[in-house]
């Protein structure tokens, strides 16, 4: 790495010359009907696995989308197609969980502070504009989350931002489900505006436990059912079935990651004692700018964050922010993700990563981490995609510099192998899409329209 | 002294400037800088105006630059204060084309912002001097990445918002400001429409974009009337004429003695807005242009600088993605004298961001600004299209010792800036972010 770091430091580091041989099916538009070659291999990059270092002048094969072979060498067969991908240098795909692109700004059903049986999905616009500035930024899974105005949201929908394909090729297969909490600020403003519950934190909480109480009851009326109907009663008779009771007695049950927007110190403490008291485990905090304050505490209770690296005081429960925060965090423990939270920052999350070895001097896999394998956690298909290890999802970005310096581009993006995005192609550079894409609405943040400001 | 040991230890090396810090402190509330020679040596120097100059030294003295060079040619005078810089890159402090320093804090809260005077458009008037807050929380952050200069300029409500100041990111509230009045901030698009109400309701002039031109040309044509009215007093001594201060602040403006900065982002927009500069000899910088692709060209043959930002602000559905990422590259090559702003994309300017502004360059030369382009688009330009081209912007003798000191290239986001100096004075390293970091540091 040496010797880079001199280039890049070099005031007039020479351009990197582009030796992009023969991914034959990517010269056309015509292209775009044919399937992507079985066999991939990428020679000569260097490779940051995520997971394993990063190794020089490192092979990766690709074989039916997945991961087949990383290392210095590979056994690929000889009909494999070669991308030699020297001077440049070769990550998984890059992970958001948390974005609210591709919504049209339907990100808050903000007409009552517990709607959990709210789905993302059915909002999801696939030819939104925004999922191609994201997929030209290296950004390859995203978690579509609700946004905060709710103390209880809905449901995340989990995209592969295969950008062009039609909408329910772009669903990650199987993913788990993940809903939106929020606390703070947002609701209090929401709700507070209109006279409301809740216009405080006491609020925030007390709907929170009046909701699961709500559930439990709910929970008990099916138990003692199915119990009559286990006894043979053949006149028991069913509860209605409720969606919003039904949602959140899946968040009772574990069946779906908790995924929780809050600013503060004491808010992270009192979410998790609230999960203690009901059964539940939060999968991450997002936002979490004060974790450096409690970070031990949460790091024990397994809790990772989803965090901005430098925003700050945009708000008051934004005024102790500090660009340490990921790194100190992680010091102590935490599983710490960057997110973008903004269409503007998913574009470019890789320097994003570059900012953690400036603050707090994170290594440059801890860096690459945070936007792959972590968040990737966060989302819960970490066992899929995330790094570069055999038998992953063959999601890849080629870049043309160090992808944490500021001067990365992604220039080839690759999602189940397929060839998504090509910087070198005229026009978008996109290999799948035709026609008009829509304008994103908003600027994709949580405090966006909806939200009753 | 918890600030010490931090310093200290995290940078050996630095050891020697680290004592100047006791000094610096005890001067930030005094009205001089400590009289000090500083060698700054061994250092890579970035001059920007002459070059890269590797194993460099530079000497601070009376806070300002009083010799720039190698080891070989600048001879270090006695009793200088050695700072090794072996290993550091040395460069101009970087200067922020359009901040909202001190004009606001936290973003969400109202009673934190004097912005922008919404009760007119018109607000030649408004002095930014006059609500400077100089204490704010935003400076230290901004500085400890090696910004030690910016224009703050009221938010973009307005046809005419008010007047700039040029402010220093170090010292006391009189110290900082530069220079006040030092431009007019106009802006003309969609945004300054808001008298018009699309949906139906109430609606009052100027509602629309033939409205706030013909508002301007007014505003002008009545400021050229008071002018002639008021030299003709000052001949003849008439006690009917009353000054107007609003008109007063336009005549520099009119008379193309100081710069107007204008906020515009589509190409339409320029061309209307540049004929009625035109029309009355505006000496124009323009702001924003980020949607502007189809007339660079003639942006280019107006031949007046632009500031861009925020380079990161979205394209317009069905453009490539990089379609604003590589305008500065693509105005360059134009000939135009191009400066790059802090502001974050996707929302208003923000200064909270504004430590950002390296970044942005180097996202310039990522899609294709030359490097030495880049760095003078946050340093030398700025300076020169704010009237301090004498005095800030490069390592030249003569400038004021505006000087950073980093482990590595400026733009690069994986650069620790190491220690920042104002005028000669070694900044404190210190906001109240580190020292919220320090205190939770376990």
């Amino acid at each position: 790495m040496g010797s880079l770091r001199r280039m890049l430091l070099s005031p007039q580091f020479p351009p990197v010359i582009l030796t992009l041989v023969a991914v034959a099916t990517c010269t056309t538009l015509g292209r775009a009907q044919q399937s992507a070659p079985t066999d991939i291999v990428f020679r000569g990059a260097t490779v940051m696995t995520a997971s394993n270092g990063t190794i020089e002048h490192g092979v990766v094969w690709v074989h039916a989308g997945k991961i087949a072979g990383v290392g210095a060498t590979v056994s690929a067969p000889s009909s494999a197609t070669i991308v030699d991908a020297t001077g440049l240098w070769l990550t998984p795909g890059i992970i958001d969980p948390h974005s609210h692109s591709a919504l049209d700004g339907d990100v808050n059903e903000a007409t009552s502070p517990v709607t959990p049986s709210m789905h993302m999905i059915d909002a999801f616009d696939n030819r939104s504009a925004d999922l191609y500035r994201a997929l030209a930024g290296g950004v390859t899974t995203e978690l579509l989350l609700h946004g905060s105005a709710n103390m209880i949201g809905g449901q995340a929908v989990v995209i592969k931002n295969k950008f062009g394909l039609d909408r329910d090729a772009m669903l990650f297969p199987n993913a788990p489900g993940s809903i939106k909490f929020a606390s703070g600020e947002n609701p209090k403003r929401v709700y507070g505006s209109r006279d409301q519950l809740p216009s405080t934190r006491m609020g925030n909480f007390e709907v929170m436990r009046m909701a699961f109480e709500d559930a439990k009851h709910y929970m008990a009326d099916w138990d003692a059912y199915d119990a009559k109907v286990k006894k043979g009663d053949k006149d028991a008779v069913p509860p209605k079935r409720d969606l919003k009771l039904e949602a959140l007695a899946d968040v009772l049950r574990g069946k779906l990651f908790v995924q929780i927007h809050c600013y503060r110190a004491d808010e992270f403490l009192t979410e998790e004692d609230i999960a203690k008291d009901y059964g539940y485990k939060i999968r991450a905090f997002h936002h979490a700018l004060e974790m450096y304050k409690v970070a031990p505490e949460i790091a024990a209770d397994g809790t990772a964050i989803a965090t901005f690296t430098d925003w700050w005081g945009f708000k008051d429960e934004a005024r102790d922010a500090i660009p340490w925060n990921a790194v100190m965090s992680m010091r102590q423990g935490v599983r710490v993700a960057l997110k973008s939270d903004s269409d503007d920052h998913i574009r470019r999350l890789n320097v994003e990563a570059g900012k953690m070895i400036h603050y707090g001097g994170a290594t440059e896999d801890e860096a690459i981490r945070m936007v792959t394998l972590n968040p990737a956690w966060i989302i819960g298909v970490d066992d899929r995609t995330g790094s570069i290890d055999v038998g992953k999802d063959a999601d890849l970005v080629l870049w043309n510099h160090d992808p944490l310096s500021t001067y990365a581009r992604a220039m080839k993006v690759y999602i189940d192998g397929d060839l998504f995005f090509d910087a070198s192609l005229p026009g978008w550079g996109t290999t799948h899409f035709n026609g008009v894409m829509h304008e994103g609405g908003g600027f994709g943040s949580d405090d966006d329209e909806g939200d009753g400001q | 002294m918890k600030l010490m040991t931090q310093v200290t230890a995290s940078v050996t090396y630095f050891a020697v400037a680290c004592l100047a810090l006791p000094a610096a402190l005890l001067a930030a509330d005094t009205t001089t800088p400590p009289a000090k020679v500083v060698a700054i040596t061994g250092g890579k120097l970035l001059t920007v105006s002459h070059g890269t100059i590797e194993n460099g030294v530079l000497i601070l003295a009376d806070g300002k630059i009083a010799a720039v060079g190698t080891a070989r040619d600048v001879k270090i005078p006695k009793g200088a204060e050695i700072v090794d810089a072996k290993g550091l890159t040395i460069y101009p402090g970087l200067i922020d084309p359009e901040s909202n320093f001190g004009l606001t804090e936290i973003s969400a809260d109202a009673m934190t912002s004097d912005l922008a005077e919404r009760s007119d458009e018109i607000m030649p008037h408004m002095h930014v001097a006059d609500a400077f807050h100089s204490e704010t929380e935003l400076i230290p952050v901004a500085r400890l990445n090696g910004v030690t200069n910016a224009v703050v300029a009221p938010a973009s409500d307005d046809s005419i918002a008010g007047q700039d100041i040029f402010i220093q990111l170090y010292g006391s509230r009189q110290q900082m400001m530069l220079a006040t009045d030092v431009a007019l901030a106009m802006n003309y698009g969609a945004e300054q429409r808001r008298r018009g109400n699309p949906q139906g309701g109430k609606t009052t002039y100027p509602s629309t974009r033939m409205g706030l031109i013909t508002e301007l040309r007014q505003t002008f044509l009545d400021t050229q009337d008071y002018m002639a009215k008021r030299d003709a007093a000052a001949k003849k001594p008439d006690s009917s004429f009353k000054r107007d201060l609003k008109f007063e602040a336009l005549i520099p403006y009119l008379k193309g003695e100081r710069p107007v900065v204008i906020g515009v982002y589509e190409s339409y927009d320029v061309e209307t807005i540049m004929h009625l500069a035109q029309e009355f000899h505006l000496k124009v910088i323009l702001n924003h242009v980020t949607h502007t692709q189809e007339v660079l060209d003639e942006i280019a043959a107006w031949k007046v600088p632009v500031i861009i930002g925020s380079i990161y602000d979205a394209p317009r559905a069905n453009e490539r993605y990089d379609a604003v990422y590589t305008l500065p590259a693509e105005l360059a090559k134009r000939g135009v004298t191009v400066a790059i702003a802090s502001a974050d994309g996707g929302g208003p300017v923000s200064s909270h961001s504004a430590r950002n502004l390296p970044y942005a360059a180097g996202f310039a030369v990522a899609y294709g600004l030359p490097y030495d382009d880049a760095l003078k688009a946050i340093t030398l330009n700025v300076a020169q299209m704010f009237g301090f081209g004498d005095k800030l912007g490069s390592l030249d003798v003569g400038k004021m010792a505006n000087v950073v000191l980093a482990n590595g290239d400026p733009l690069d986001v994986r650069t620790d800036v190491k220690q920042v100096y104002i005028q000669g004075v070694a900044v404190p390293m210190v906001s109240r972010q580190t020292q919220l970091r320090d205190e939770y540091t376990r």
